[in-house]
């Protein structure tokens, strides 16, 4: 009985942190969220401290990994990373990264551009948006299903939805390094 | 001593007949009745019992989906109140609405019917009492998900017919729809289960000489019901399994870009949710026409109008369901069509409220309670027919479409003309189901404040639908002009709500210390006032014959059939149309199974929210669980 009451508590818990809704994190809290710490060559950094306080939310918080994917559109991503197979830009679901596939690296990537063609962000979306993508951008290649992950979009299918486990066998071309 | 005895002289083949009769009613409590305690809990499939159960779990959901009505009022009461963030603003009325008609509504009414009707047709169980206990433990564990999912921050947050695409894939994030859909599942499973049940008790177990011009009026209201249940719930079911689906498997049944069709959840949940409304409606008319007669002290006027009123919704309730959808854009002869037939349903209700008219006109109508009740009913169903009348045309409708108008236009017909006749039916049929009156005192105050309290709260709402007031909005702007009204809303709230309160008070004290109620104390025609109050395990100790449509009225002394057989559970199976004894029929004994064939049926259904494969890997134990249900038993077939 005790077990079961446990496990139901734990699982209430891990419930509450995959649903819940932050609309809108607090002023200090997003001024904090932007204190990555990068290394010297700007590549990866240190996550800010605030990001484990608050339990890393972008993760596995199935509403903010799905504005992830709304801004993925609206800020036309797709026109260079198409649904994220990859076109002008690297594919961002192969398992293969140019910058690293932590969520800072991700961070610094679309906060600050990269040298070769991806344009800075970090001046046209908030802070919370940002992490809203980079936690999008790591469920992309769904490497295992997870019930946070979104689910298709109501569009024509290029890749099975982020929920349905390894997106990256859907590309055509393997990468080539 | 008895007991000793009964055991010498029942061997197999033992009829009533046989026994002295002073020895009838024990044995068949021997057979017919439940063990005490948590086993006889669990395995009864009296069908008493499990209706007892079911009208009690929901009421506790009316109680509950009320608290989340009156948090709504709190936060609504003035502009810009920040009681209730938007998010759970959002999963609060949701959980308001799926709970009022998912899990208050369509149960009750079925719940009530479980208890009531096979005392009325006089016969011993429902027809498949084990699928009976089924559908009651279905029914409770999908209001547990629902709640629990709420507890969690997981409630949905779509609102109570979830249109897509904002409950799909896309737009609905988690797993808030999946648990909407998911409970649609186990509360649509429950009530097909009951209307199968209902259909065959009163098609088959009718006592003899029951013919159909004789059935009481609340059992063809019942009849027509369960009917609607059985053309209506599968929509709903495949809309809703498309929709767990679409989120779960990415299959396209509502994406247009991949040939899906966003309508398409409107067309399927209306072609059940336009008759669920029927389905709501009907057993409140048998209600009803149950309650006047007695209170009137006569017959009731135009049986034949009625019943076939009763017909003619039913059948016309599946010819509406476009006129949710008016603002959709269709065709203008799609909108004029059903402009008429939604109009055209005014008809037979009308018929039925003439016909009640006159039935208290020509009679000597007694007020009490349940009366009362019935002419709240009169008044405020009238408001929300005319209302109803209005929205019905396209031009009206597209103005006032989602705005409180809407709101208060249902809460009218659904309020008014379902829970007002439901209460009404709580206190007339409670000295039979308990044993005990209600207090007439207390009875009269009940039926002021919330016959007051609801037009108080509600009325002021088409006012605010007409002013602009959009549905479904967690807060306004004080610009806007809508505080004070709303504000007046929310107090009058308070006096509905205390009318509620007031009323599960006096259930409980009735239940503990009311008056001991006699077998028939509103000397009432129909047959479940022929026995004891509360009935005996097995309804009645000989099965009754009819020979009028008032029974109790018009024979002194009821005729009963004999040579039922009384070492095992047995009923007398009738034709459909004249009630001709046919056969003696077995009635199923207590079981376990029913009980783990909810629980395996659940988990498969609470996890194949999370993974697909959950329909392969939990459809195992389900399979045990209907193997071990359907064990081929040693007893030998029936004869004729
Ligand atoms: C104008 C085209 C363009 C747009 C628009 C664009 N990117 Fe890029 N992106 C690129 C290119 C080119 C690279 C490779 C940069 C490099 O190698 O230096 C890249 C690299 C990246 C990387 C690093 C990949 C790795 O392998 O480490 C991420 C992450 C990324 N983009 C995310 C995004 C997101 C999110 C958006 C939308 C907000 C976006 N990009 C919009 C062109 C674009």
């Amino acid at each position: 009985m005790i077990e079961r009451c446990v496990l139901f508590a734990v699982l209430s818990l891990t419930a509450c942190k995959r649903e819940m809704r932050d609309l809108r994190s607090d002023p200090p809290e997003a001024a904090a969220l932007d204190q990555v710490r990068p290394m010297e060559n700007r590549i990866g950094g240190a996550a800010p401290r605030i990001m484990y306080a608050l339990g890393q939310p972008y993760e596995g918080n199935a509403y903010q990994l799905n504005q992830g994917k709304r801004l993925y559109d609206w800020f036309g991503c797709k026109g260079c990373h198409a649904q994220g197979g990859g076109v002008i830009g690297p594919a961002l679901m192969d398992g293969w990264w140019r910058y690293g596939s932590d969520p800072v690296s991700i961070y610094l990537s679309l906060r600050d551009g990269r040298p070769n063609g991806m344009p800075a962000f970090g001046q046209r979306m908030t802070t919370d948006q940002m992490w809203q993508l980079t936690g999008y951008i790591r469920s992309l290649g769904s490497y295992r299903p997870s019930t946070a992950a979104p689910s298709r979009n109501d569009e024509m299918q290029a890749r099975p939805a982020e929920n349905r486990g390894p997106a990256a066998a859907a590309l055509i071309a393997r990468p080539s390094r | 001593m008895s007991g000793s005895y009964l055991e010498q002289v029942v061997q197999p083949d033992t009829r009533d007949t046989d026994i002295p009769p002073r020895l009838l009613g024990p044995q068949l409590e021997r057979i017919w009745g439940t063990p005490r305690g948590l086993w006889g809990f669990l395995t009864t499939v009296d069908h008493k019992r499990i209706g007892q159960r079911y009208i009690v779990t929901a009421f506790i959901f009316l109680a509950m989906g009320g608290v989340l009505a009156l948090l709504m009022r709190l936060q609504l009461s003035g502009p810009e109140r920040r009681f209730i963030d938007p998010d759970r603003y959002n999963q609060i009325f949701t959980m308001h609405g799926t709970n009022m008609m998912f899990l208050f509504a369509v149960p009750v009414m079925e719940a009530v019917a479980v208890y009531i009707v096979p005392l009325m047709v006089g016969t011993r169980n429902i027809a498949f009492p084990r699928l009976n206990a089924f559908s009651y433990w279905m029914f409770l564990i999908g209001g547990l998900v629902l709640w629990v999912g709420f507890a969690l921050d997981m409630g949905p947050d779509v609102g109570w017919f979830a249109y897509v695409p904002l409950s799909g894939p896309q737009y609905g994030a988690g797993k808030r729809s999946d648990i909407w859909a998911q409970m649609i599942t186990f509360t649509e499973i429950a009530a097909l289960a009951v209307a199968v049940e209902l259909v065959v008790t009163i098609l088959k177990q009718r006592a003899p000489g029951m013919t159909l011009d004789r059935i009481p009026l609340f059992v063809w209201a019942m009849l027509v019901t369960a009917f609607a249940v059985i053309c209506a719930m599968p929509a709903i079911m495949i809309a809703s399994t498309s929709l767990i689906l679409d989120r779960l498997v990415g299959t396209h049944f509502f994406n247009p870009s991949e040939g899906g069709d966003v309508l398409l959840w409107q067309h399927l949940f209306w072609f059940f949710g336009h008759p669920e409304v029927y389905i709501i409606f009907l057993p409140a008319v048998g209600m009803i026409s149950s309650i006047i007669p007695t209170f009137a002290r006569r017959p009731i006027v135009g049986y034949l109008p009625l019943v076939l009123a009763l017909i003619a919704t039913g059948i016309l309730a599946f010819g509406l369901w476009v006129h949710h959808m008016f603002v959709t854009g269709l065709p203008r002869l799609g909108e004029s069509f059903f402009t008429a037939s939604s109009m055209a349903i005014a008809v037979p209700n009308g018929i039925q409220i003439f016909c009640w008219l006159a039935t208290l006109v020509l009679g000597r109508p007694v007020l009490k309670t349940p009366m009362l009740f019935i002419l709240a009913f009169f008044f405020t169903f009238v408001i929300g027919g005319l209302s109803g009348v209005m929205v019905a045309s396209v031009p009206f409708d597209t103005q006032v479409h989602d705005t409180y108008f809407v709101v208060a236009h249902f809460h009218y017909v659904l309020i008014g003309g379902a829970v007002f006749p439901l209460m009404g039916a709580v206190y007339y049929w409670f000295p039979k189901i308990t044993g005990r009156m209600m207090s007439e005192r207390i009875g009269r105050w009940v039926v002021g404040l919330v016959v007051v309290g609801f037009n108080l709260t509600f009325f002021p709402m088409h006012i605010l639908g007409l002013q602009g007031m959009p549905r479904r909005i967690y807060t306004y702007q004080p610009e806007l002009g809508w505080g004070p009204l709303n504000l007046f809303v929310s107090l009058s709230g308070c006096i509905l709500a205390a009318g509620f309160v007031l009323f599960f008070f006096d259930v409980v004290r009735s239940m503990r210390s009311g008056a001991p109620a006699s077998d028939n104390p509103w000397q009432a025609a129909t047959l479940e006032w022929a026995t004891s109050s509360p009935p005996p395990s097995y309804n009645f100790s000989r099965i009754p014959v009819v020979t009028s449509a008032n029974p109790l009225w018009d024979a002194t002394i009821l005729p009963a059939t004999r040579g039922l057989r009384v070492e095992r559970r047995e009923l007398l199976v009738t034709t459909v149309v004249d009630a001709e004894p046919q056969a003696r029929e077995s009635s199923p004994s207590d079981s376990i199974w029913p009980f783990w064939a909810a629980v395996t049926t659940s988990v498969l259904l609470v996890s194949s929210i999370f993974t697909p494969w959950a329909v392969v890997w939990g459809a195992i134990p389900v399979t045990f669980a209907l193997i071990g249900w359907f064990w081929p038993k040693s007893t030998p077939e029936d004869l004729a």
